[in-house]
């Protein structure tokens, strides 16, 4: 893919990610106040917002739950990482299915109160999740830019 | 419309289950991808070829289930809202306004939020809907659904083609 459209792939998961901390952007940028019933309303749609689950950080809380801040974390992470080396997948799913098991295996253990929920556990097995479905993602986008090309 | 009728088969799951409050606290922001990588599935079903599915056919089937989730969504959430004259705006209210208390800003913009905000939460709670609500929910739900749709596509499209190539390399 060329580097124009990682940038861009880049700047929108980061526009993304930046989102999800809205309350810590309002001490610095108060007009933002007036969008933050909207902003919420939008993370609402992508996760459940579990008030036990947010980041809690002294600024405010996060708009997501742990382990979908994990998952843009991961999605982000591995946009930078492109920036520098383009990671090719065999487009075989295994990678896939390893990454979301654990996260899987956290949710029902969690579910069935076997152990506490843990966020930083959430943040792991979301940040792992999250990283190797950019690969996925990448791959689909480039494959899509091709097809649009070739017509 | 016959084309993408998938689409609209799960898009209207995936606009039920958004209004489905315990649906959401488990599927979270898998719904409108799963939907879309349904959509795939049923087209698939409905068009039995041994051609892969291209990224272009599984980003559109992702958008239009997104913009499908996103339609009967809005829909759900304005029909449930004028119905209960309540939602998740007015249940925020007294929290917004401790955490607008809390901010380093000038008297006259916190006045001008609480009253836009008590606007919205007086016209939800007296006549069930709110302009600016609806509006916000509409643009919201269009944008974010369309995009995570086009995500599902582009990804369930991949899983759906590497199914393809196992079962052709078997045979």
């Amino acid at each position: 893919m060329i580097i124009q459209f990682r940038i861009i792939l880049f700047v929108l998961l980061l526009l993304w990610t930046s989102g999800i901390f809205y309350q810590c952007l309002l001490e610095k940028f108060s007009f933002l106040l007036y969008g933050y019933p909207f902003a919420y309303n939008a993370y609402s749609l992508v996760c459940h917002q579990d008030p036990a689950k947010v980041i809690n950080l002294s600024c405010g809380n996060s708009l997501v739950c742990s382990r979908c801040l994990g998952i843009y974390f991961g999605l982000l992470s591995n946009s930078i990482v492109h920036f520098f080396y383009e990671i090719r997948t065999n487009k075989n799913f295994t990678l896939v299915l390893i990454a979301i098991i654990p996260m899987i295996i956290d949710v029902i253990l969690t579910t069935a109160s076997i152990y506490n929920y843990s966020k930083a556990v959430a943040i792991t097995t979301g940040f792992l999740f999250g990283s190797i479905l950019f690969l996925y993602l990448y791959n689909g986008l480039q494959n899509l830019i091709i097809e649009t090309a070739k017509r | 419309m016959k084309k993408y009728i998938s689409s609209f088969v799960s898009g209207f799951g995936a606009g039920v289950l958004h209004v489905v409050p315990v649906a959401k606290s488990i599927s979270c922001c898998l719904i409108v991808p799963l939907a879309s990588f349904i959509a795939l599935v049923l087209d698939k079903k409905a068009n039995p070829t041994a051609d892969k599915i291209t990224m272009k056919k599984g980003a559109l089937i992702g958008l239009f289930t997104g913009l499908y989730a996103a339609l009967f969504g809005t829909l759900f959430d304005l029909f449930i809202t004028l119905v209960t004259k309540n939602n998740d705006i007015v249940s925020m209210m007294p929290e917004l306004q401790k955490m607008i208390s809390t901010l380093p800003i000038s008297e006259t913009l916190r006045t001008e939020v609480i009253n836009l905000y008590e606007n919205v939460r007086n016209d939800i709670m007296q006549y069930g809907f709110s302009l600016l609500y609806a509006l916000s929910i509409i643009i919201n739900n269009t944008v974010v659904n369309s995009v995570v749709g086009i995500i599902g596509g582009l990804v369930g499209a991949q899983v759906i083609n590497q199914r393809l190539n196992n079962r052709n390399g078997y045979q």
